[in-house]
């Protein structure tokens, strides 16, 4: 079969539970934020359209749905991610040593076709926290990591006033993009099973 | 893990996915967990090496079959009917975002030495091979019968109260032959055995009636579709259901140990030193053994091939049922067949599978007539395992136990057991035919 032009991109968001890895989604998308913290309920994965060179993509970005807390994501969270979105809290040492796990979890699990040269993305989030007083991993020390991961993006953000989420994102679209365009994917045609808003909104039409 | 919760789910196979989604989206605090590292249970599907390390030991599989992560080697091969209660399940839950779909190529029965495409319309009956000129116009007619015929309207039941007379009866009315009214309860009703013929009519005819609804329902030429990837993403997608409404999911839990109080009702499960408490309990019969009853054993074979099932007009993807007379049986064998071009395997490979309820305990000699019919293979597995359901009381224990997945290549036997669970669980009814309301009404 022949292989399909991508227009949806599949974004993963990964990193220890209580990063801001759904604030930072619901920011992007929504320009929301909630400071009422619970491990995530209720998140699912969020589109949003995204413009390059006047072609329009749908960028799918998933949350882990609180499953990653027990370290529960099964194979099919990882199948078909164009881009891996790597958060820590700068606050929070163990959140950032536990970034080599979940990289290494993503390249087990997904098993890219050219896992050299996959697109990560790094985001260190929460730094509004206490005006950055209890900071404890520093700027130099993300930025050598990334280094020794073959010079990925970094980006400092707090998912809570709004800083740097967009050029983050932006960033994660574009290496999304081009990751996408270069994998020749096997697409075989798929039948509409069809959803229940589908269903209710074209009964509704009747 | 010390925490409480309302329900506990041990287990990750595809039915207590399906509860552990429905349980979490009404509300309930559930806990789920499993001993494994996956999900899916003995419903998962496996890569090539999970593949040799459970049928082979500890070998790695020959390189020449290609890359490991490529194969999605289903444990329960299934299909979905596209009208079934599966579908319906998840278009009630909106799963059907987490996955695609395509449609199954072909429907197939072995009749008379042969294997046939199964007809099950007026239409395809009066094409089709499997019948003389005379017969096909009788099975036409019945055909006509069956489709017209709604419960609620007296005019279609041409005199006969189908939960009186038997099925037998009613094929009799017809004038049916033996070849024809075997394809039919096999093929079309899906019956395992023999025993409907001496049964109220009603049954067989309504599920007649799915087969042609669910044909109708892609315009395929199959009344069934299967997942990419397999039949190990349903279980993902209905837990990714539970997380997203709460659920907690603890993989790679060994030793899930049932507590129970004095009275002999369930009060948590201890795993790893840390005992989470709960209300109920939800699982597979491996979970809680001594609570579950042997019923049978199925006999499978798997198999790795280069090239489609011959005879079945280069399908990628196929069925092929043998009704029990064809092979002088207490029930039907079923073949099974997928490939690339449903990623389950890599380009040019095909995964084909054989099972039936075991009458011996020699799988291979057993299953001969279905793995005849493969033709040659790559590579050929063969195992039985043990089915079980449950004799506990669960107003007594508050344990809800599934039973075993059964040999046949569809599910509404399993979503019968989910739904029959959910109401033992709950006290409701799980009401799915809302969304068929309105799939109808966008059909009008």
């Amino acid at each position: 079969m022949p292989s399909r032009r991508r227009t949806l991109l599949k974004v993963i968001i990964l990193g220890d539970s209580g990063v801001g890895k759904t604030s930072l989604m619901n920011q992007y998308v929504n320009k929301k934020f909630s400071n009422q913290y619970k491990a995530t309920i209720g998140a699912d994965f969020l589109t949003k359209e995204v413009q390059f060179e006047d072609r329009l993509f749908t960028l799918q970005i998933w949350d882990t749905a609180g499953q990653e807390r027990f370290q529960s994501l099964g194979v099919a969270f990882y199948r078909g991610a164009d881009c891996c979105v790597l958060v820590y809290d700068v606050n929070s040492m163990k959140s950032f040593e536990n970034l080599n796990n979940w990289r290494e979890e993503f390249l087990i699990q997904a098993s890219p076709s050219d896992p050299e040269n996959f697109p990560f993305v790094l985001i260190g989030n929460k730094v509004d926290v206490d005006d950055g007083n209890s900071r404890v991993v520093s700027e130099k020390k993300a930025k050598a990591w990334c280094a020794s991961k073959g010079n990925i993006p970094y980006f400092e953000t707090s998912a809570k006033v709004g800083t740097n989420v967009e050029e983050a994102f932006q960033c994660i679209a574009k290496d999304a993009l081009k990751s996408g365009e270069e994998e020749e994917l096997y697409l075989p045609d798929t039948i509409d099973v069809g959803t229940s808003n589908q269903q209710r909104s074209t009964g509704c039409e009747c | 893990m010390d925490e409480e919760y309302e329900v506990i789910v041990l287990g990750t196979g595809l039915k207590e996915c399906i509860l552990s989604g429905l349980l979490s989206v009404d509300g309930v605090k559930v806990l789920h967990m499993d001993r494994n590292d996956y999900y899916g249970g003995e419903s998962t599907s496996l890569n090539l090496n999970q593949l040799w390390k459970k049928f082979r030991g500890e070998e790695k599989a020959p390189e020449h079959l290609g890359a490991s992560r490529d194969y999605n080697v289903d444990m329960m091969p299934k299909f979905m009917m596209g009208n079934g209660k599966l579908v319906r399940t998840l278009i009630h839950t909106d799963v059907t975002k987490y996955l695609s779909f395509k449609a199954v190529d072909g429907s197939y029965v072995f009749v008379k030495g042969k294997v046939q495409k199964v007809p099950a319309t007026p239409m395809e009956a009066l094409k089709s091979s499997l019948m003389g000129i005379f017969e096909k116009r009788r099975a036409g007619k019945f055909f006509s019968f069956v489709q017209e015929y709604d419960e609620k309207d007296p005019k279609t039941h041409d005199g006969m109260d189908l939960t009186r007379v038997t099925t037998k009866e009613l094929i009799a009315k017809y004038g049916l032959d033996g070849n024809t009214i075997d394809f039919i309860g096999h093929a079309v009703a899906l019956h395992t055995n023999d025993q409907h013929l001496d049964q109220p009519a009603f049954d067989t005819v309504m599920r007649m009636k799915l087969y042609a609804e669910s044909l109708a329902r892609f315009q395929g030429t199959s009344p069934y579709i299967y997942p990419l990837y397999g039949l190990g993403e349903l279980p993902q997608a209905f837990a990714r259901l539970s997380a997203v409404y709460g659920g907690t999911y603890m993989l790679n839990k060994p030793e899930c140990k049932v507590e129970f109080d004095e009275g002999g009702k369930v009060i948590g499960v201890t795993s790893e030193g840390e005992t989470a408490k709960c209300k109920k309990i939800v699982c597979d019969p491996s979970y809680l053994p001594n609570k579950v009853r042997k019923i049978g054993r199925v006999a499978r074979a798997i198999a790795i091939m280069s090239h489609p099932i011959p005879n079945t007009n280069d399908s990628h993807s196929v069925q092929v049922i043998i009704p029990q007379k064809q092979l002088a049986r207490k029930s039907d064998m079923y073949v099974f067949c997928c490939s690339y071009s449903h990623n389950v395997a890599p380009k040019g490979k095909f995964i084909a599978f054989v099972s039936t309820d075991a009458e011996t305990d020699n799988p291979q000699t057993e299953l001969k007539p279905g793995t005849d019919l493969l033709g040659p293979v790559d590579e050929i597995f063969f195992d039985m395992y043990d089915r079980y359901e449950p004799v506990n009381e669960p107003e007594l224990d508050n344990c809800f136990i599934s039973t075993s997945y059964d040999a046949t290549t569809h599910f509404e036997t399993t979503v019968a057991d989910v739904l029959n669970m959910y109401t033992l669980i709950t006290g409701k009814q799980l009401d799915l035919s809302v969304d068929l309301s309105a799939a109808s009404a966008a059909e009008e």
